[in-house]
């Protein structure tokens, strides 16, 4: 058999159900040295390899689902997720993105309608953990330019920003997660919803609630407007909006891009 | 093209180092250790943020050798060129002194196993990794080492043995070998091989760096398959066979493999000692052989 038929087989052994290796169809069978052990048997040792260090990843990645739902069901949405979205990539940091959709789908999930969001912050937060080193802006850079020419910049957020709205209480669910121990806490998931911004400024995840008038104006900022542009837009929406102090405020919190050439 | 034959960065004085892992990062750079390298797998450090930081700091220290486990160079595929790039630029700012992957495939189509998966040793395979390993040297502009997989199963229709594989895939690409010990006693052990054999029909020049690490016994059908776990101290087995190698292949840099389970840094250090050991006495009989001439 050739190497490209070769390899083809044996990635969709390994992604099929469990019981496709009991059944192997003899022309694939017959590539093998029959050994001592029955070939299904060493053919399970690669599959529980694969299967396993990525429902690994997956576990490491998404720590508030498991605290919310345990450890044996999040292993079990893993690995039907993994079997139908294998990783594109070899470098895993980033695997895990649409797990959120697939657990809309995943019907006994469909009596938790928050997990989806939650899923959506752990990839945000995945996402800023892993992303590239940039440098941030800093106030002096924008004091370089000309009052008159302020208002045509176009500011981008560092490589690590993400923004996660839901109609759920994100920031007080994952608190309650990570004090999961504390018997005293009480949470209520109907508490009104949340707009966050998830960046790393360092080393380290942050997570920043947004205003409304906030989130309008960063998500103009966002889809690539100008500082000028998008703070009309955002006062024709919220005529009290501030745009000296949301924009000091995001330059102290670091979460625009250096306007000088980034790393 | 010109192919560098290692990296500007010297080979270290000192042979013996250890896979750098995550829980060690702290104690790694806060601790004086007797180890002349660290190794990393760079797709560890594709990203930013942490694990950047600390490789940046270790790498103040230490030499280091990026070990990767991601081009799926035994693929009938190219090499994913975000692959390449990610890891060039990785070499291009930690300077490793040297550079390695795999003998094995991960990646069909647009899916990537995350596993090191067996290869049949034909010369069809031959042909489709030396061409993978060729691009990819001349892509880094040096040359790599590639390194023996572990194996659970064996093809029906192999035209020549594993150590003969690796031999005419260095012949033939000028890559170095990465003998990893423990995998050639896995592999020797379920495919009812020969691992002395093996280490004696790998030919001495072109072995680079050698890799050492735990193993576990799983019975299935009433007999034991080894499996590479990197999970466990090197086995007594194993010590043998790589003192079995150092005589072959001289003092050659050695690298201490713990992946899972992780133990003290003082074992990792510790197994790093046992290594420096047996290089140490095969030195000092070869010392002893040359004054007696």
């Amino acid at each position: 058999m050739q190497l490209n038929k070769i390899q083809s087989s044996f990635k969709n052994l390994m992604l099929d159900h469990p019981d496709a290796i009991e059944n192997l169809p003899d022309h694939f069978g017959q590539v093998f040295d029959p050994g001592k052990v029955a070939i299904s048997k060493r053919l399970k040792i690669y599959r529980n390899n694969i299967i396993g260090s990525l429902t690994d990843v997956m576990i490491a990645t998404f720590p508030i689902i498991e605290a919310l739902v345990g450890k044996e069901f999040l292993e079990q949405m893993a690995r039907s997720f993994i079997l139908q979205n294998p990783p594109s990539k070899a470098c895993l940091s980033f695997y895990g993105i649409g797990f959120d959709t697939f657990i809309k789908g995943f019907e006994p999930a469909k009596t938790l309608p928050y997990l989806p969001d939650i899923a959506r912050l752990e990839i945000a937060m995945n996402d800023a953990y892993y992303a590239k080193d940039d440098l941030p802006l800093n106030a002096l850079e924008l004091s370089e330019i000309a009052q008159e020419a302020l208002e045509k910049v176009i500011l981008r957020f560092r490589t690590s920003v993400n923004f996660v709205s839901s109609e759920y209480p994100l920031s007080a669910i994952k608190q309650f997660c990570e004090n999961v121990s504390d018997e005293t806490q009480s949470l209520d998931i109907n508490q009104g919803g949340e707009a966050l911004l998830i960046y790393r400024p360092d080393l380290d995840v942050r997570l920043i609630s947004l205003s409304n008038e906030e989130l309008a104006f960063l998500s103009f900022i966002h889809n690539g407007d100008s500082l000028g542009y998008s703070t009309s837009k955002t006062l024709e929406q919220f005529e009290n909006f501030d745009v000296g102090h949301y924009l000091s405020k995001h330059i102290e919190l670091e979460t625009f891009s250096s306007l000088r050439s980034n790393i | 093209m010109t192919v560098r034959p290692f990296s500007s960065a010297t080979t270290p004085t000192e042979t013996v180092g250890i896979g750098l892992r995550y829980p060690h990062y702290e104690e790694v750079l806060n601790t004086d250790l007797n180890l002349g390298w660290l190794e990393v797998h760079p797709e560890n450090y594709f990203g930013g943020g942490t694990h950047r930081h600390f490789l940046t700091k270790a790498r103040e220290k230490y030499q280091i050798s990026l070990h990767a486990v991601g081009l799926s160079l035994g693929s009938d595929q190219p090499v994913s060129e975000h692959h390449l790039r990610e890891f060039k630029e990785l070499i291009d700012i930690f300077d490793p002194f040297q550079i390695s992957d795999h003998a094995s495939w991960s990646a069909s189509g647009n899916a990537h196993l995350n596993d090191l998966l067996p290869l049949p040793y034909t010369q069809e395979t031959l042909q489709r990794l030396a061409d993978n390993v060729e691009k990819t040297q001349e892509y880094f502009a040096r040359k790599m080492l590639i390194e023996n997989p572990s194996s659970y199963i064996a093809y029906a229709d192999n035209d020549m043995s594993e150590a003969e594989f690796m031999n005419e895939l260095a012949a033939k690409t000028g890559c170095g070998i990465l003998l990893d010990i423990n995998n050639t006693y896995v592999q020797a052990h379920n495919h009812g091989d020969d691992a002395w054999a093996y280490i004696d029909t790998i030919k001495t020049e072109y072995v680079g760096e050698m890799h050492l690490a735990g193993h576990i016994e799983q019975e299935e059908d009433g007999e034991i398959i080894l499996i590479d776990t990197h999970s466990r101290p090197v086995k007594k087995s194993v010590w043998d066979l790589y003192d079995h190698a150092v005589k072959r292949f001289g003092t050659v840099p050695t690298l201490i493999e713990w992946d899972q389970d992780f133990p003290t840094l003082d074992t990792l250090v510790g197994e790093a000692d046992k290594a420096r050991a047996i290089q140490a006495k095969h030195l000092d009989m070869d010392s002893h052989r040359h004054a007696a001439e």
